[in-house]
Protein backbone atom coordinates (compact mmCIF):
# COMPACT_ATOMS: atom_id res chain seq x y z
CA UNK A 1 0.00 0.00 0.00
CA UNK A 2 1.38 3.38 -0.93
CA UNK A 3 2.36 5.55 1.87
CA UNK A 4 -0.02 8.91 1.53
CA UNK A 5 -1.33 11.48 4.02
CA UNK A 6 -4.90 10.40 4.67
CA UNK A 7 -7.11 13.77 5.77
CA UNK A 8 -8.82 11.96 8.95
CA UNK A 9 -11.74 13.26 9.69
CA UNK A 10 -12.39 13.79 13.81
CA UNK A 11 -14.18 10.50 14.38
CA UNK A 12 -11.59 8.60 13.59
CA UNK A 13 -10.07 9.01 16.77
CA UNK A 14 -13.69 8.84 18.54
CA UNK A 15 -13.74 5.46 20.32
CA UNK A 16 -17.64 4.83 19.79
CA UNK A 17 -17.20 5.03 16.06
CA UNK A 18 -16.37 1.25 16.05
CA UNK A 19 -19.27 0.53 17.96
CA UNK A 20 -22.18 0.28 16.07
CA UNK A 21 -24.34 2.73 17.69
CA UNK A 22 -28.38 1.95 18.58
CA UNK A 23 -30.21 5.05 18.44
CA UNK A 24 -31.39 5.32 14.54
CA UNK A 25 -30.27 8.85 14.11
CA UNK A 26 -27.31 8.69 15.88
CA UNK A 27 -26.16 5.32 13.53
CA UNK A 28 -27.10 6.76 10.47
CA UNK A 29 -24.58 9.55 11.40
CA UNK A 30 -22.14 7.03 11.90
CA UNK A 31 -22.72 5.01 9.03
CA UNK A 32 -22.97 8.40 6.38
CA UNK A 33 -19.26 9.16 7.95
CA UNK A 34 -17.64 5.85 7.52
CA UNK A 35 -19.35 5.42 3.70
CA UNK A 36 -17.52 8.59 3.32
CA UNK A 37 -13.65 7.75 5.15
CA UNK A 38 -14.08 4.20 3.03
CA UNK A 39 -14.30 6.00 -0.04
CA UNK A 40 -12.00 8.94 0.70
CA UNK A 41 -9.70 6.39 2.08
CA UNK A 42 -9.48 4.05 -1.21
CA UNK A 43 -9.29 7.13 -3.34
CA UNK A 44 -6.36 8.31 -2.03
CA UNK A 45 -4.56 4.70 -1.53
CA UNK A 46 -6.03 3.61 -4.33
CA UNK A 47 -7.33 0.62 -2.73
CA UNK A 48 -9.72 -1.10 -5.34
CA UNK A 49 -10.19 -3.99 -3.15
CA UNK A 50 -11.16 -4.72 0.39
CA UNK A 51 -10.76 -8.46 1.72
CA UNK A 52 -13.05 -7.71 4.96
CA UNK A 53 -11.14 -10.82 6.40
CA UNK A 54 -8.03 -8.88 6.14
CA UNK A 55 -9.15 -5.51 8.08
CA UNK A 56 -6.86 -6.13 10.93
CA UNK A 57 -4.11 -4.79 9.42
CA UNK A 58 -5.78 -1.88 7.88
CA UNK A 59 -5.56 1.35 9.59
CA UNK A 60 -8.82 2.14 7.99
CA UNK A 61 -10.61 -0.33 10.05
CA UNK A 62 -7.88 -0.59 12.94
CA UNK A 63 -7.03 2.63 14.77
CA UNK A 64 -4.56 1.26 17.04
CA UNK A 65 -3.83 4.70 18.72
CA UNK A 66 -6.81 4.45 20.42
CA UNK A 67 -6.85 0.44 20.14
CA UNK A 68 -10.44 0.00 18.44
CA UNK A 69 -11.47 -1.91 15.53
CA UNK A 70 -14.71 -1.94 13.25
CA UNK A 71 -15.96 -5.71 13.51
CA UNK A 72 -16.23 -7.52 10.00
CA UNK A 73 -20.04 -7.95 10.02
CA UNK A 74 -20.69 -4.27 11.15
CA UNK A 75 -17.59 -3.43 7.69
CA UNK A 76 -20.08 -5.89 5.48
CA UNK A 77 -23.25 -3.84 6.38
CA UNK A 78 -21.26 -0.62 5.38
CA UNK A 79 -20.37 -1.99 2.42
CA UNK A 80 -24.02 -3.27 1.92
CA UNK A 81 -24.85 0.25 2.07
CA UNK A 82 -22.28 1.59 -0.18
CA UNK A 83 -23.25 -1.13 -2.60
CA UNK A 84 -27.07 0.53 -2.77
CA UNK A 85 -25.36 3.51 -4.34
CA UNK A 86 -22.84 1.74 -6.74
CA UNK A 87 -19.89 2.23 -5.00
CA UNK A 88 -19.18 -1.16 -4.02
CA UNK A 89 -19.46 -4.98 -4.80
CA UNK A 90 -18.98 -7.89 -3.30
CA UNK A 91 -16.60 -10.79 -5.64
CA UNK A 92 -17.16 -13.68 -3.56
CA UNK A 93 -20.59 -14.91 -2.67
CA UNK A 94 -19.38 -15.03 1.14
CA UNK A 95 -19.21 -11.21 0.75
CA UNK A 96 -15.29 -10.88 2.26
CA UNK A 97 -14.23 -9.55 -0.69
CA UNK A 98 -15.18 -6.31 -2.55
CA UNK A 99 -14.54 -4.00 -5.08
CA UNK A 100 -14.58 -0.51 -4.42
CA UNK A 101 -15.62 2.33 -6.40
CA UNK A 102 -15.43 5.79 -5.47
CA UNK A 103 -16.33 6.78 -8.68
CA UNK A 104 -19.20 4.57 -9.51
CA UNK A 105 -18.91 2.16 -13.34
CA UNK A 106 -20.93 4.64 -14.68
CA UNK A 107 -18.86 8.10 -13.82
CA UNK A 108 -15.71 5.38 -14.79
CA UNK A 109 -17.06 4.53 -17.70
CA UNK A 110 -17.53 8.50 -18.89
CA UNK A 111 -14.05 9.55 -17.43
CA UNK A 112 -12.05 6.99 -19.44
CA UNK A 113 -14.20 7.85 -22.84
CA UNK A 114 -13.60 11.61 -22.40
CA UNK A 115 -10.09 10.17 -22.31
CA UNK A 116 -9.78 8.62 -25.07
CA UNK A 117 -12.08 11.39 -27.14
CA UNK A 118 -9.23 14.12 -25.82
CA UNK A 119 -6.62 12.03 -27.52
CA UNK A 120 -8.51 10.99 -30.41
CA UNK A 121 -7.92 7.18 -29.86
CA UNK A 122 -11.21 6.14 -31.20
CA UNK A 123 -11.12 3.25 -33.66
CA UNK A 124 -7.59 2.05 -32.34
CA UNK A 125 -7.40 -1.08 -30.13
CA UNK A 126 -5.60 0.55 -26.62
CA UNK A 127 -4.44 -2.03 -24.26
CA UNK A 128 -5.76 -3.03 -20.28
CA UNK A 129 -1.91 -2.29 -19.53
CA UNK A 130 -1.65 0.73 -22.18
CA UNK A 131 -4.50 2.23 -20.85
CA UNK A 132 -3.98 2.04 -16.47
CA UNK A 133 -0.22 1.81 -16.99
CA UNK A 134 1.09 3.87 -20.06
CA UNK A 135 2.88 6.90 -20.31
CA UNK A 136 -0.12 9.00 -21.78
CA UNK A 137 -2.40 8.11 -18.75
CA UNK A 138 -0.09 9.02 -15.75
CA UNK A 139 -1.84 12.03 -15.28
CA UNK A 140 -5.28 10.43 -15.07
CA UNK A 141 -7.37 9.54 -12.28
CA UNK A 142 -7.72 5.84 -13.64
CA UNK A 143 -4.06 5.14 -13.72
CA UNK A 144 -2.84 2.00 -11.93
CA UNK A 145 -6.44 0.90 -11.64
CA UNK A 146 -7.30 -2.67 -10.70
CA UNK A 147 -7.75 -4.32 -13.93
CA UNK A 148 -10.91 -6.15 -12.74
CA UNK A 149 -12.54 -2.94 -12.34
CA UNK A 150 -11.10 -1.60 -15.60
CA UNK A 151 -12.81 -4.23 -17.33
CA UNK A 152 -16.40 -3.56 -15.90
CA UNK A 153 -15.94 -0.33 -16.49
CA UNK A 154 -15.12 -1.15 -19.96
CA UNK A 155 -18.32 -3.61 -19.86
CA UNK A 156 -20.21 -0.26 -19.56
CA UNK A 157 -19.65 1.41 -22.43
CA UNK A 158 -19.61 -1.84 -24.24
CA UNK A 159 -23.17 -1.72 -23.21
CA UNK A 160 -23.42 1.85 -24.91
CA UNK A 161 -21.44 0.86 -27.66
CA UNK A 162 -19.13 2.90 -27.14
CA UNK A 163 -16.06 0.43 -27.00
CA UNK A 164 -15.13 -3.54 -28.10
CA UNK A 165 -13.91 -5.38 -25.32
CA UNK A 166 -11.22 -7.89 -26.91
CA UNK A 167 -9.89 -10.70 -23.71
CA UNK A 168 -7.98 -13.18 -26.05
CA UNK A 169 -5.03 -14.85 -24.52
CA UNK A 170 -2.78 -12.71 -26.54
CA UNK A 171 -4.10 -9.68 -26.84
CA UNK A 172 -6.60 -8.17 -23.70
CA UNK A 173 -7.80 -4.30 -24.78
CA UNK A 174 -10.74 -2.15 -26.26
CA UNK A 175 -11.40 -0.74 -29.10
CA UNK A 176 -12.91 2.72 -28.86
CA UNK A 177 -15.91 3.80 -30.93
CA UNK B 1 -47.32 63.51 86.37
CA UNK B 2 -50.80 62.71 85.85
CA UNK B 3 -52.03 59.52 83.92
CA UNK B 4 -54.39 60.07 81.67
CA UNK B 5 -57.13 57.94 82.59
CA UNK B 6 -60.99 57.80 81.79
CA UNK B 7 -63.65 58.23 78.69
CA UNK B 8 -61.45 61.76 77.71
CA UNK B 9 -58.24 59.87 77.87
CA UNK B 10 -59.12 57.24 75.37
CA UNK B 11 -60.87 59.30 73.25
CA UNK B 12 -57.62 61.79 72.94
CA UNK B 13 -55.38 58.22 72.63
CA UNK B 14 -57.38 57.82 69.26
CA UNK B 15 -57.08 61.03 68.44
CA UNK B 16 -53.38 61.03 68.53
CA UNK B 17 -53.26 58.06 66.48
CA UNK B 18 -55.11 58.68 63.69
CA UNK B 19 -53.33 61.94 63.20
CA UNK B 20 -49.78 59.74 63.26
CA UNK B 21 -51.15 57.70 60.73
CA UNK B 22 -52.27 60.21 58.70
CA UNK B 23 -48.85 61.77 58.77
CA UNK B 24 -47.48 58.77 57.86
CA UNK B 25 -49.51 58.21 55.31
CA UNK B 26 -48.46 61.44 53.82
CA UNK B 27 -45.38 60.59 54.03
CA UNK B 28 -45.34 57.67 52.78
CA UNK B 29 -47.40 58.80 49.36
CA UNK B 30 -44.74 61.77 49.36
CA UNK B 31 -41.94 59.36 49.25
CA UNK B 32 -43.82 57.04 46.58
CA UNK B 33 -44.18 60.58 44.81
CA UNK B 34 -40.61 61.15 44.61
CA UNK B 35 -39.66 57.71 43.74
CA UNK B 36 -42.06 57.91 40.72
CA UNK B 37 -40.28 61.08 39.62
CA UNK B 38 -37.04 59.92 40.10
CA UNK B 39 -37.41 56.85 38.27
CA UNK B 40 -39.51 59.43 35.93
CA UNK B 41 -36.06 61.42 35.79
CA UNK B 42 -33.74 57.83 35.72
CA UNK B 43 -36.12 56.85 32.77
CA UNK B 44 -35.57 60.05 30.87
CA UNK B 45 -31.86 60.02 31.57
CA UNK B 46 -31.53 56.51 30.66
CA UNK B 47 -33.00 57.38 27.07
CA UNK B 48 -30.82 60.01 26.82
CA UNK B 49 -28.05 57.82 27.86
CA UNK B 50 -29.03 55.24 25.44
CA UNK B 51 -29.50 57.55 22.53
CA UNK B 52 -26.30 59.58 22.98
CA UNK B 53 -24.25 56.25 23.57
CA UNK B 54 -26.11 54.26 21.04
CA UNK B 55 -23.25 53.63 18.57
CA UNK B 56 -21.17 52.52 21.86
CA UNK B 57 -24.14 50.15 22.91
CA UNK B 58 -23.80 48.70 20.01
CA UNK B 59 -19.82 48.10 19.42
CA UNK B 60 -18.84 47.51 23.02
CA UNK B 61 -20.45 44.07 24.94
CA UNK B 62 -18.92 45.15 28.67
CA UNK B 63 -20.75 48.66 27.55
CA UNK B 64 -23.85 46.52 26.21
CA UNK B 65 -24.08 44.32 29.47
CA UNK B 66 -24.00 47.11 32.29
CA UNK B 67 -26.99 49.01 29.97
CA UNK B 68 -28.90 46.06 30.09
CA UNK B 69 -28.44 45.63 33.64
CA UNK B 70 -29.80 49.27 34.28
CA UNK B 71 -32.17 49.14 32.15
CA UNK B 72 -33.32 45.55 33.77
CA UNK B 73 -33.47 47.67 37.23
CA UNK B 74 -36.17 49.55 36.14
CA UNK B 75 -38.26 47.23 34.39
CA UNK B 76 -37.30 47.83 30.91
CA UNK B 77 -36.66 45.27 28.46
CA UNK B 78 -34.74 47.04 25.49
CA UNK B 79 -35.18 44.25 23.64
CA UNK B 80 -38.66 43.15 23.67
CA UNK B 81 -39.42 46.55 23.14
CA UNK B 82 -40.14 46.86 19.35
CA UNK B 83 -42.37 49.56 19.33
CA UNK B 84 -41.67 53.51 20.97
CA UNK B 85 -39.05 54.60 21.98
CA UNK B 86 -36.64 51.76 22.12
CA UNK B 87 -36.90 50.31 18.74
CA UNK B 88 -34.80 53.50 17.26
CA UNK B 89 -32.17 52.08 19.05
CA UNK B 90 -32.20 48.86 17.40
CA UNK B 91 -30.85 46.99 20.24
CA UNK B 92 -33.77 44.52 19.81
CA UNK B 93 -32.85 44.20 15.99
CA UNK B 94 -29.51 43.02 17.20
CA UNK B 95 -30.78 40.68 19.07
CA UNK B 96 -32.75 39.47 16.79
CA UNK B 97 -30.13 38.67 14.61
CA UNK B 98 -28.32 37.32 17.05
CA UNK B 99 -30.82 34.72 17.50
CA UNK B 100 -31.18 34.17 14.37
CA UNK B 101 -27.51 33.45 13.53
CA UNK B 102 -27.37 30.80 16.81
CA UNK B 103 -30.13 29.11 15.48
CA UNK B 104 -28.16 28.42 12.23
CA UNK B 105 -25.14 27.79 13.60
CA UNK B 106 -26.95 25.36 16.31
CA UNK B 107 -28.50 23.70 12.87
CA UNK B 108 -25.21 23.06 10.79
CA UNK B 109 -23.95 21.44 14.16
CA UNK B 110 -26.31 19.21 14.83
CA UNK B 111 -25.45 16.52 12.37
CA UNK B 112 -22.07 15.81 14.61
CA UNK B 113 -23.23 16.90 18.05
CA UNK B 114 -27.05 15.85 18.46
CA UNK B 115 -28.42 19.59 18.79
CA UNK B 116 -25.94 20.50 21.83
CA UNK B 117 -23.10 22.90 21.75
CA UNK B 118 -20.80 24.93 24.14
CA UNK B 119 -21.12 28.72 24.22
CA UNK B 120 -17.77 29.01 23.44
CA UNK B 121 -17.68 26.45 20.23
CA UNK B 122 -21.60 28.42 19.51
CA UNK B 123 -19.32 31.88 19.96
CA UNK B 124 -16.63 30.87 17.45
CA UNK B 125 -18.93 29.62 14.76
CA UNK B 126 -20.93 32.34 15.07
CA UNK B 127 -18.43 35.36 15.02
CA UNK B 128 -16.84 33.20 11.93
CA UNK B 129 -20.23 33.15 10.02
CA UNK B 130 -20.80 37.01 10.75
CA UNK B 131 -17.95 37.82 8.38
CA UNK B 132 -15.22 40.20 8.64
CA UNK B 133 -17.26 42.98 7.25
CA UNK B 134 -19.17 42.97 10.96
CA UNK B 135 -16.11 42.17 12.75
CA UNK B 136 -16.66 46.04 14.44
CA UNK B 137 -19.03 44.62 16.68
CA UNK B 138 -17.92 41.97 18.95
CA UNK B 139 -19.95 39.28 20.76
CA UNK B 140 -19.85 38.04 23.93
CA UNK B 141 -20.87 35.73 25.69
CA UNK B 142 -23.74 37.47 27.46
CA UNK B 143 -25.13 38.57 24.28
CA UNK B 144 -25.29 35.03 23.02
CA UNK B 145 -27.08 34.42 26.22
CA UNK B 146 -29.62 36.88 26.04
CA UNK B 147 -30.55 36.30 22.82
CA UNK B 148 -30.58 32.46 23.18
CA UNK B 149 -33.12 32.79 25.99
CA UNK B 150 -35.51 34.93 23.43
CA UNK B 151 -35.74 31.91 21.46
CA UNK B 152 -37.70 30.13 24.35
CA UNK B 153 -40.75 31.92 22.92
CA UNK B 154 -40.61 28.80 20.19
CA UNK B 155 -41.33 26.26 22.66
CA UNK B 156 -38.90 23.52 24.39
CA UNK B 157 -36.50 23.41 21.48
CA UNK B 158 -33.93 26.02 23.10
CA UNK B 159 -32.84 25.66 26.17
CA UNK B 160 -29.67 27.78 27.65
CA UNK B 161 -28.47 24.57 29.97
CA UNK B 162 -25.39 26.49 32.85
CA UNK B 163 -22.67 24.36 33.55
CA UNK B 164 -21.55 26.26 36.05
CA UNK B 165 -18.39 28.85 36.43
CA UNK B 166 -19.28 31.17 33.99
CA UNK B 167 -19.85 27.87 31.55
CA UNK B 168 -22.98 27.14 29.22
CA UNK B 169 -24.53 24.42 26.83
CA UNK B 170 -27.04 25.80 24.56
CA UNK B 171 -29.66 22.85 23.24
CA UNK B 172 -31.30 23.16 20.44
CA UNK B 173 -33.43 19.91 19.81
CA UNK B 174 -36.70 19.38 21.72
CA UNK B 175 -36.57 17.36 24.76
CA UNK B 176 -35.72 18.39 28.29
CA UNK B 177 -32.58 18.03 30.47
CA UNK B 178 -33.15 17.36 33.99
CA UNK B 179 -30.46 18.65 36.42
CA UNK B 180 -29.12 14.78 36.33
CA UNK B 181 -28.26 15.16 32.38
CA UNK B 182 -26.78 18.90 33.19
CA UNK B 183 -25.02 17.12 35.83
CA UNK B 184 -23.61 14.29 33.44
CA UNK B 185 -22.65 16.59 31.23
CA UNK B 186 -20.32 18.64 33.31
CA UNK B 187 -18.44 15.46 34.63
CA UNK B 188 -17.81 14.32 30.77
CA UNK B 189 -16.31 17.99 30.64
CA UNK B 190 -13.68 17.03 32.81
CA UNK B 191 -13.24 13.47 31.57
CA UNK B 192 -11.95 14.57 27.84
CA UNK B 193 -15.66 14.06 26.69
CA UNK B 194 -16.88 10.78 28.20
CA UNK B 195 -18.25 8.53 31.54
CA UNK B 196 -19.15 5.35 32.55
CA UNK B 197 -21.69 4.29 34.68
CA UNK B 198 -19.29 3.13 37.31
CA UNK B 199 -17.27 6.24 37.02
CA UNK B 200 -20.42 8.55 37.76
CA UNK B 201 -21.38 6.48 40.57
CA UNK B 202 -18.11 7.14 42.13
CA UNK B 203 -17.55 10.61 41.90
CA UNK B 204 -21.63 12.14 42.25
CA UNK B 205 -22.17 8.85 45.10
CA UNK B 206 -25.50 7.86 42.27
CA UNK B 207 -27.35 4.58 42.99
CA UNK B 208 -26.33 2.89 39.82
CA UNK B 209 -30.27 2.68 38.61
CA UNK B 210 -30.61 6.48 38.33
CA UNK B 211 -27.18 6.89 36.55
CA UNK B 212 -27.96 4.37 33.96
CA UNK B 213 -31.39 6.16 33.13
CA UNK B 214 -29.76 8.96 32.76
CA UNK B 215 -27.41 8.30 30.47
CA UNK B 216 -29.70 6.02 28.39
CA UNK B 217 -32.15 8.99 28.24
CA UNK B 218 -29.03 11.14 26.53
CA UNK B 219 -28.16 8.02 24.15
CA UNK B 220 -31.86 8.09 23.33
CA UNK B 221 -31.77 11.69 23.00
CA UNK B 222 -28.62 11.52 20.31
CA UNK B 223 -26.61 13.33 22.53
CA UNK B 224 -24.55 10.51 23.92
CA UNK B 225 -22.51 7.75 21.94
CA UNK B 226 -21.78 4.12 22.87
CA UNK B 227 -18.17 2.66 23.66
CA UNK B 228 -17.96 -0.91 23.95
CA UNK B 229 -14.81 -1.58 23.26
CA UNK B 230 -13.33 -0.31 26.36
CA UNK B 231 -11.82 -2.94 28.59
CA UNK B 232 -13.68 -2.02 31.70
CA UNK B 233 -16.81 -1.09 30.52
CA UNK B 234 -19.60 0.65 28.11
CA UNK B 235 -18.49 4.28 27.98
CA UNK B 236 -20.71 7.36 26.81
CA UNK B 237 -19.12 9.62 25.11
CA UNK B 238 -20.83 13.30 24.03
CA UNK B 239 -19.40 14.37 20.86
CA UNK B 240 -21.01 18.10 21.84
CA UNK B 241 -17.77 18.16 24.29
CA UNK B 242 -15.11 16.38 22.03
CA UNK B 243 -12.21 18.69 21.16
CA UNK B 244 -11.78 17.36 17.61
CA UNK B 245 -15.52 17.62 16.81
CA UNK B 246 -15.80 21.27 18.14
CA UNK B 247 -12.55 21.75 15.92
CA UNK B 248 -13.82 20.41 12.76
CA UNK B 249 -15.68 22.50 10.31
CA UNK B 250 -17.66 19.75 8.93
Amino acid sequence: MPEVEIDWPWQYNFPPFYTLQQHPETRSKQVAAWKSLILNYCEKTKNYTIDVRDTNQCPLFNNSTINRKLEPDIIISILGELQRTGNAAPVDKAKNRWEIYWHTLEEWATIVYDFINERGMQNTVVTLYELTQGEDSIDTTFYGMNQDVLIKVLRVLEGDRKCELILEDDIQGAKFF
Amino acid sequence: MRRGIGVGAIKKEKLHQEKYRGKGNQIQENQLEQMSKQMEVFKTNLEDFATKHKNEIRKNPEFRKQFQEMCSSIGVDPLSSGKGFWSILGIGDFYYELAVQIVEVCLATTAKNGGLISLDELRTKLIKARGQSKSHQEISKDDLIRAAKKLRIFGSGFNVIPMGKDRYMVQSVPGELSMDHSIILQQAEKNTAHVSISYICKELNWENERCQKALEHMVDQGLAWIDSQDPQEIQYYFPSLYTACINSNA
